[in-house]
C-alpha cells in the first residue's frame, strides 16, 4: 500500500493596473516588447518602487488564505541568469513573506481536509521566452507583473485534490478580486511536487512537475505521475528526485532535459526596497475589502436556501452569479425559481450570445419581474422562456414585452370564455361522455382549449370554467393516475399467475368507499402493460415525459404511479432525481397482487391511500405502501413477512428528503424519443457490479472493454473491497478505468453510510479514484448516476471525455 | 527666473571643454546633441566666467546656466552611460536620473559625462579602457577613483561642479587626490534613481566642487525624498535654519583619531596641520578610538561584492550593452558577453560576491558582514553623542603613480579605503576638503558627521578654507582665462 504526498507552488497574478516596481500597465495579449520601461527592462540605474495596491491585494489573499500575517514584510534578490529574467536576478520574498501558515479546507469525495498553506509571498514575473527555428525570441511585456506565490504543505494525495484547490483558490481570488484567476492565460499557474512512497514511510523522493496549465492538467499529470512511481516502487526501483514536464499532446509527463545542477539562487535582502510595514490601519483597511469566500457563501446557501452541493455550487462558482442570485432573491424572486432559471434557461441564453451575467441585459429585477409573473400566473413557463430570449435580445423589461406581444395568459372568465365556448360547441361527444361521469375527455378538451388560445389559457382556471360550463359533478381536485404496469394493474389468472394488465377502473374500484370525497377527479392513462421486472428504458421515458407534461400543464392535484413492487426502488428514485422540485405530490404505489384481493396492504387498499395523497399529500416524491408514506429514496423492499406482510424499509433516512431540487432540467424538458434514445445509451454504458469474495477485477476491465463507462460496485460495507496485489484486487481495474475516463461509484452492501474514511482499503478505494456514494442505495445512486448521464447528453455541452467524466461527477457530487 | 545670473556662451564653452580636456582626459563625452545650441543665451559675447550657483535665492537655490559635468554611471537622456565599462560603451540613457533631472530644472546645464573605473570599481580612474584620466597636478600620477574624471574635470576648472558616486570613498578620494571639494551625502538623501548600482546599500551620488557655496546649493536642489527611490528620505524639516543659526555659536568639538594610523609623511602632516587649524579656529578637540576601523575594510568588500554579483547581473548583452557576435543559445550569449565585456577587477568582485553568498556560506561571509556593519553604526552612534564631527585623513597617501609597478596595487587600494568606507557602512555624511598642498600634490582630509549633518561639515569646512584655500593646478586655466587667451591669439594672428 502506498501513500502519495503532493505539494503545490501557485503563483497568482495579481490584478493590478500597473506592475509591481513601475508603473508600466499590466495588460494581456499586446505587441511584444510595448508595456516595458527601463525599470522592468532591467536598465542601468533603476530603481524598484513598490505598487501599494499589489502589497494590498497579497496582504488580502494571505488573509483569505488564514495566514499568520507578518507585521514587517521584506524582499530579497534570488539570483539565477535566464534571459527572460532583465535583472537576472527576481525580487522576491525569502526570509519575511507577506503571511504564513494559513490553510484551505477542502471537500472531495466526503473526505474533508485542510491543507496547509506554508507560505504566501510577493515577488515579480519575469518576461517571455520563445524559441522559434534557430532564433529565441523575447517579449519582456510581462516581466514585472506582480505575481503571488502560495506554497502548500506536501498535504494533498491525489490529482483530484490538487484541481480541487487550484478551483477553490481560482474562486477565492475572483471573489477577492485579486486576480481573474485564468489559468489558460496564465493568471493562475502552478507547479506540483509529488513523492510516492511505501505506506508509513514519509515523504518520497520528489519531482517537480511543470508546465500544468489548466487544473485539469494538474490532476492528470499528478495521476499519472504518481502512478509512475507506484510502478517504479512496485518493481523494486527508486524514482528518480528530477524535475518533468507535463506533455499535454501525450498526456504524460516527461523528464527535463536541463543538465540537473542544484541550484544555489543565494537569496539576500533586496537593498533597494525597504521593509513594509503593515500596521494597524492597513490591516483594518484590508478587513474592510475581504467578502465572503466561496466557501462560507456556499455553506450559507445551503442552510439558508436548502440547495444541495451542486447547486450551491453552480451558484458561488462565479461571484457575479452568486451575487445576482441574491439580488433576485431580494427582488422578491423565489429562490428555487431564481436557481432552477439561472441554471437552466439563463445559462443557455448566456453561452449562446457569449457574454455573462455582470454585462447581459438581464438584470436581477428583471428576472424577479419574469419569476413574479410567472408565479401570479399571468404568464405560463413556456411564455417565460420566450420572454427571457426577446429580454436577451431587446434589453427591455419582460412586462413591457409581453404586454406588446400580448402574451399575457387568459385566466380571467371574460377572456376564456368565448373560447371554452366554441370548444364545447365543437365537441359535442366528449361533453356528453363527461356528463355521465367520465373522466377521461376533460383532458381532450383541455388540449383542443390550449390548442385554440396558443397555449396562452392558464390550465387550472380554464379547467374550472370547462367543468362548469359542462355541469359536470363537482370536483375540487383533481389527480392524474398513471397505469405503469406491475401486478397492482396485472391480472390474476386462473392457475393464480399474474399476468400484466390494464389498471382497474378506479371509478369503480373506489365506488364504494366511504371515506374517498367523490370532489376527486380522476384521470387515468395507461403507460404500459408489464410486469415490474419488465420495465424497458423506453418504458421510464414515457413515464418520465408524462410527468413532465402533467407539471408543465398544471391544473392537477397531485400524480399517482401504479407501479410493480420489485422495481420501484429504481423508479421512485428516477422519478426524485427528475423530478423532486415537483410543486404537487407524486405518489408512487404498488401491491403484490391485482387489486380487489382484501388483504392489508394489498393494491387497492394501497391505490386508495395513493389517491390520497395525491389530492392533499404535501409537494414532492412520496411512496404509499401499507399504511406508511416512505420517501422515493434507499428504499429496500423487504420479503420477510414479519407479521404485518412485506414490506418497504428505507435504509440510512437520516437527512433524506422527498423534495429538493430536479437533477435533471434539462433532460426533462426532452420529446419523448430522445429522452427514449438518451436513456437505451445510458442505460448501455452503465453497470452495477456487486463485489464479492474471489471476484476476479479483470471483469470489470472486460466490462470497460465491451463500453460500460459507469460503474456502481456495490462494496461490502461502508467501503471495503479487495486492494491486495493479486488478482482478485479492484486496484488494477480503477487504474484502467481511470486511464479510459471511466467512473465509479461505491455502495454497500450492507446498510451503512459509505465515507471511506474508516478503513485502509476505503482510503485506497478514494486514492484509486472511486466516489463514495455517501449513505445513498445501490438503487437510489444507480438511478442519479443514470439521470446524471442523461442530463449530461442532454445538455449537449460535454463534448470531450474529460468534460463529460467531469459533468457527471459534478452532478454525482452532494 | 533670475534676471542677473549671466548666460553662459555656449559654443565658446564647449572649445574651451575640448581644448583644456585633452591634456587630463577627465571627459568620455562632451556635450550631448543639442546641448550647445538651445539656450537663450547661446553666443552672447560675455567675457565673464561662467554664471555662478548661488546658494539662497526666493524660491531655493538658483543655478541658472550652471555648466555640470557627470560621472558616466548616472543617466542622463542623450548621453552615453557607459560606466567606464566596454560592456556599456554602446548604451545611451533611455532616461534622466533624478538628481540631474532635479539640477537641469533649477537651470544647470550638462556639459558632459566624465571617466571613471569600470562601474566604480577602483580607486584610480585606470580600470578602464575607455579613456585615459590623469591628475592634473601631475599627470604621471592618478585622479584617484572612482570618480577621478569629476573631481579632475573640477580642479582642472573645466566644470566649477560635477557629480560622482560614492560607495567606499569614490567621491572623497579622488577630491582629496585632485584638491577639490567632495561630499558624500548621509545615504537616503540623495535620490539614487538613474545611479548605475554598483553596492547599492553602500552608495550615494556625490558632489564634487571648487566652492563651498556651490556644492551646497547643488547639495540642496538635489536631496530630498524620491518615489522612485523609496530608499530616499525626506530631508528633515527646518534643519537648514537650525545650522544656519548655529554659525554664531561658539565652535563645537572635533573628534580626531588616536594612534597609528599608517599615514603617510605627508599626510601624517596634512592630519596634524588640520588639527591645529581647528584649535586655532576654536574648535575643541576630542581624541576618539575606533575600534571597529580595522574591520572596515573587509566587512565593506564583503557587502559591496555581494551586492555587485547581483547588480551587475543584469548586463548579459540580450537587451542592450555588448553582444558576441556569435552564440549557440542564450546561455552562450550571457557568458560570450561577460566574459568578453567586463573587465578583470569587475569579474573578481563578481565571483567574489557570488562566492560570499554562496548557501551555506552566508553565515560566514555575508551575515557576518552585515554584523560588523552594525558594530560600526552603533559606534559612530556613540562617538557623535561627544563630537559634533570627526576629522579623519581620507586617504592614507597623496595620489600615487600612475605606473602599475611604482604605483599602487589593487589590493592596497582596497586596505587603502579604511577611512572612506567607514562612512558608506553607516550610510553617514562625509565631506572632503583641500588641506593645503604637500610636495606639489594635494593633501585631502575628510569630516565625517551623524545623519543629516552635511550643513554642519560645510560650515567647519568653510572655516577651514580661510586656513586651506582651494588652490589650482598651475597649468589649469579658468574659462574666461582661457577666453582671453585664446581670444588674444586669434587676435594677434
Amino acid at each position: 500500500m502506498y501513500q502519495s504526498f503532493i505539494g503545490l507552488e501557485i503563483h497568482v497574478q495579481l490584478q493590478t493596473k500597473t506592475k509591481v516596481f513601475c508603473d508600466c500597465p499590466v495588460t494581456f495579449g499586446d505587441e511584444p516588447n510595448t508595456r516595458v520601461c527601463p525599470v522592468c527592462m532591467g536598465y542601468p540605474g533603476v530603481l524598484p518602487a513598490l505598487n501599494g495596491e499589489a502589497i494590498t491585494l497579497g496582504y488580502l489573499l494571505a488573509r483569505a488564505l488564514n495566514c499568520r500575517l507578518s507585521p514587517v514584510s521584506s524582499f530579497d534578490r534570488k539570483n539565477y541568469f535566464y534571459p527572460d529574467l532583465p535583472k537576472n536576478y527576481q525580487i522576491t520574498q525569502y526570509y519575511q513573506p507577506l503571511g504564513r501558515d494559513g490553510f484551505i479546507d477542502l471537500e472531495f469525495r466526503k473526505k474533508k481536509k485542510r491543507v496547509r498553506i506554508h507560505q504566501v509571498h510577493l515577488e515579480e514575473d519575469a518576461g517571455k521566452m520563445i524559441h522559434a527555428g534557430d532564433m529565441s525570441l523575447l517579449d519582456y511585456n510581462r516581466a514585472g507583473t506582480p505575481l503571488l506565490e502560495i506554497v502548500t504543505e506536501p498535504d494533498l494525495e491525489i490529482g483530484e485534490e490538487a484541481e480541487l484547490l487550484l478551483q477553490e483558490l481560482r474562486r477565492i481570488v475572483q471573489y477577492l478580486q485579486v486576480s481573474d484567476g485564468n489559468m489558460e492565460e496564465g493568471s493562475l499557474r502552478c507547479d506540483a511536487n509529488v513523492s510516492v512512497n511505501h505506506r508509513g514511510e514519509g515523504l518520497g523522493q520528489k519531482v517537480e512537475i511543470k508546465n500544468l496549465n489548466s487544473s485539469r492538467f494538474v490532476r492528470k499529470a499528478l495521476t499519472w505521475e504518481i502512478a509512475r512511481h507506484q510502478e517504479i516502487l512496485d518493481r523494486g526501483g527508486t524514482v528518480t528526485q528530477e524535475t518533468r514536464l507535463w506533455n499535454e499532446n501525450r498526456d504524460q509527463t516527461e523528464s527535463m532535459r536541463s543538465k540537473e545542477r542544484a541550484h544555489d539562487y543565494r537569496y539576500f535582502p533586496e537593498p533597494d526596497l525597504p521593509p513594509f510595514r503593515a500596521d494597524q490601519p492597513f490591516l483594518e483597511g484590508l478587513e474592510e475589502r475581504l467578502v465572503e469566500l466561496p466557501a462560507a457563501r456556499r455553506a450559507r446557501f445551503r442552510e439558508q436556501w436548502g440547495f444541495s452541493a451542486s447547486q450551491v455550487d453552480f451558484l458561488c462558482d462565479q461571484k457575479s452569479t452568486a451575487d445576482f442570485f441574491e439580488a433576485v432573491v431580494a427582488a422578491g424572486g423565489a429562490p428555487d425559481q431564481a436557481l432552477f432559471w439561472l441554471a437552466g434557461d439563463v445559462r443557455k441564453l448566456l453561452k449562446r450570445s457569449g457574454g455573462d451575467l455582470l454585462t447581459s441585459p438581464l438584470t436581477p429585477q428583471r428576472l424577479a419581474e419574469l419569476l413574479d409573473l410567472l408565479a401570479r400566473g399571468r404568464i405560463h413557463g413556456k411564455i417565460a422562456k420566450q420572454t427571457l430570449e426577446q429580454v436577451f435580445l431587446e434589453d427591455r423589461d419582460p412586462s413591457a414585452i409581453i404586454h406588446e406581444r400580448g402574451w399575457k395568459q387568459l385566466s380571467s372568465r371574460e377572456e376564456l370564455l368565448p373560447v371554452l365556448e366554441r370548444v364545447l360547441e365543437e365537441n359535442p361527444l366528449p361533453v356528453e361522455e363527461l356528463r355521465q361521469g367520465a373522466t377521461r375527455p376533460l383532458g381532450f378538451l383541455m388540449g383542443k382549449v390550449m390548442k385554440a388560445t396558443g397555449g396562452r389559457a392558464e390550465p387550472a382556471a380554464a379547467r374550472t370554467l370547462l367543468q362548469e360550463l359542462i355541469e359536470a359533478p363537482r370536483r375540487v381536485s383533481s389527480v392524474q393516475v398513471l397505469s405503469f404496469g406491475g401486478a397492482i394493474a396485472g391480472t390474476r389468472r386462473e392457475d393464480g399467475m399474474i399476468e400484466p394488465g390494464d389498471l382497474v377502473s378506479l371509478a369503480e374500484l373506489f365506488q364504494a368507499d366511504p371515506e374517498l370525497p367523490d370532489s376527486i377527479l380522476f384521470e387515468e392513462l395507461r403507460l404500459g402493460r408489464f410486469l415490474s421486472e419488465e420495465i424497458t428504458p423506453a418504458d421510464w421515458a414515457t413515464l418520465l415525459v408524462r410527468i413532465a407534461g402533467t407539471l408543465d400543464q398544471g391544473g392537477v392535484q397531485g400524480i399517482v404511479i401504479a407501479h410493480g413492487t420489485d422495481t420501484l426502488a429504481y423508479t421512485a428514485s428516477l422519478v426524485h432525481w427528475f423530478f423532486a422540485d415537483t410543486p404537487v405530490p407524486i405518489v408512487l404505489t404498488a401491491g403484490e397482487g391485482p387489486p380487489g384481493e382484501g388483504s392489508r396492504g394489498e393494491s387497492g387498499e394501497n391505490l386508495r391511500r395513493a389517491v390520497l395523497c395525491a389530492a392533499s399529500g404535501s409537494a414532492g416524491i412520496h411512496v404509499v405502501y401499507g399504511d406508511t408514506d416512505f420517501l422515493p429514496l434507499n428504499l429496500k423492499f423487504e420479503r420477510v413477512d414479519s407479521g404485518g406482510g412485506n414490506s418497504f424499509r428505507t435504509w440510512n433516512p437520516e437527512e433524506l428528503l422527498r423534495s429538493g431540487s430536479s437533477l435533471a432540467p434539462v433532460a426533462r424538458g426532452v420529446e419523448q424519443e430522445e429522452l427514449t434514445r438518451c436513456l437505451e445509451e445510458v442505460l448501455g454504458q452503465t453497470c452495477i457490479v456487486r463485489v464479492y469474495p474471489g471476484m476476479r477485477g479483470d471483469i470489470l476491465v472486460t466490462l470497460m472493454e465491451a463500453g460500460i463507462r459507469c460503474f456502481v460496485l456495490e462494496i461490502f460495507d461502508r467501503g471495503t473491497a479487495s486492494l491486495r496485489e493479486g488478482p482478485f484486487s479492484l486496484r488494477n481495474a480503477l487504474i484502467q478505468g481511470r486511464e479510459r475516463g471511466v467512473l465509479f461509484f461505491c455502495t454497500s452492501q450492507q446498510e451503512g453510510v459509505v465515507d471511506f474514511s474508516g478503513y485502509v482499503t476505503a482510503h485506497a478505494l478514494w486514492r484509486e479514484g472511486a466516489v463514495p456514494m455517501g449513505r445513498l442505495t445501490t438503487e437510489s445512486a444507480f438511478t442519479r448516476l443514470v439521470t446524471a448521464q442523461v442530463e449530461v447528453l442532454c445538455e449537449g455541452e460535454a463534448r470531450s471525455r474529460d468534460a463529460w467524466r467531469e459533468r457527471v461527477l459534478a452532478l454525482m457530487e452532494d | 527666473m533670475n534676471n542677473k545670473t549671466k548666460a553662459l556662451p555656449r559654443e565658446r564653452y564647449r572649445s574651451f571643454l575640448e581644448h583644456q580636456d585633452r591634456a587630463i582626459g577627465s571627459f568620455l563625452e562632451i556635450g550631448a546633441p543639442g546641448v550647445w545650441d538651445c539656450a537663450p543665451g547661446n553666443g552672447s559675447a560675455s567675457g565673464d566666467d561662467p554664471p555662478r550657483g548661488e546658494c539662497s535665492g526666493e524660491n531655493g537655490p538658483h543655478l541658472t546656466d550652471l555648466p555640470l559635468a557627470v560621472k558616466d554611471n548616472i543617466a542622463v537622456e542623450g548621453y552615453h552611460l557607459t560606466c567606464g565599462s566596454p560592456m556599456l560603451q554602446s548604451l545611451k540613457a533611455p532616461y534622466t536620473a533624478t538628481a540631474v533631472e532635479k539640477l537641469v530644472e533649477a537651470g544647470a546645464l550638462v556639459v558632459g559625462k566624465t571617466n571613471m573605473d569600470e562601474f566604480g570599481m577602483g580607486s584610480s580612474t585606470s580600470n578602464t579602457p575607455l579613456g585615459t584620466t590623469v591628475n592634473p597636478w601631475d599627470h604621471s600620477r592618478v585622479a584617484g577613483g572612482s570618480s577621478g574624471g569629476s573631481a579632475a574635470a573640477v580642479a582642472h576648472q573645466l566644470v566649477p561642479v560635477a557629480l560622482g558616486s560614492d560607495t567606499g570613498g569614490s567621491v572623497r578620494q579622488p577630491a582629496a587626490f585632485c584638491g577639490v571639494y567632495g561630499l558624500k551625502p548621509t545615504y537616503g538623501a540623495v535620490s539614487r534613481f538613474g545611479l548605475t548600482a554598483y553596492a547599492s546599500s553602500l552608495e550615494t551620488i556625490g558632489i564634487l566642487g571648487s566652492r563651498l557655496d556651490e556644492l551646497e546649493a547643488v547639495f540642496r536642489v538635489i536631496r530630498g525624498e524620491d518615489a522612485r527611490d523609496q530608499t530616499s528620505r525626506a530631508w528633515p524639516r527646518g534643519d537648514d535654519e537650525g545650522e544656519g543659526s548655529r554659525d554664531d555659536a561658539p565652535p563645537g568639538t572635533i573628534g580626531v583619531l588616536q594612534g597609528e594610523l599608517g599615514l603617510s609623511p605627508g599626510m601624517e602632516k596634512s592630519y596634524r596641520a588640520t588639527q591645529e587649524a581647528l584649535t586655532d579656529l576654536g574648535y575643541r578637540l576630542e581624541p576618539v578610538t575606533l575600534t571597529t576601523l580595522d574591520y572596515t575594510v573587509p566587512a565593506y568588500y564583503t557587502i559591496a561584492a555581494a551586492e555587485a554579483s547581483a547588480n551587475l547581473a543584469r548586463y548579459n548583452g540580450i537587451r542592450y550593452g555588448h553582444r558576441p557576435v556569435f552564440a549557440e543559445n542564450p546561455g552562450e550569449l550571457m557568458s560570450s558577453a561577460r566574459s568578453e565585456a567586463l573587465g578583470e577587477e569587475v569579474k573578481l568582485r563578481i565571483l567574489l560576491g557570488t562566492f560570499v553568498l554562496r548557501s551555506g556560506f552566508q553565515d560566514q561571509f555575508y551575515l557576518r558582514a552585515q554584523k560588523i556593519r552594525t558594530l560600526i553604526a552603533g559606534e559612530l552612534d556613540r562617538v557623535y553623542q561627544g563630537v559634533q564631527a570627526l576629522l579623519m585623513p581620507v586617504f592614507p597617501c597623496q595620489a600615487f603613480l600612475r605606473d602599475q609597478e611604482e604605483g599602487m596595487d589593487s589590493f592596497r587600494q582596497k586596505v587603502a579605503d579604511r577611512f572612506t568606507c567607514t562612512a558608506n557602512l553607516a550610510g553617514l555624511p562625509a565631506l572632503a576638503f583641500p588641506a593645503g598642498v604637500q610636495d606639489g600634490l594635494p593633501a585631502g582630509m575628510q569630516l565625517m558627521g551623524p545623519a543629516f549633518s552635511e550643513e554642519r561639515l560645510c560650515r567647519v569646512a568653510r572655516d577651514l578654507s580661510a586656513v586651506f584655500p582651494l588652490q589650482f593646478p598651475g597649468t589649469s586655466r579658468s574659462f574666461s582665462e582661457w577666453r582671453q587667451g585664446s581670444d588674444a591669439a586669434r587676435g594677434g594672428s
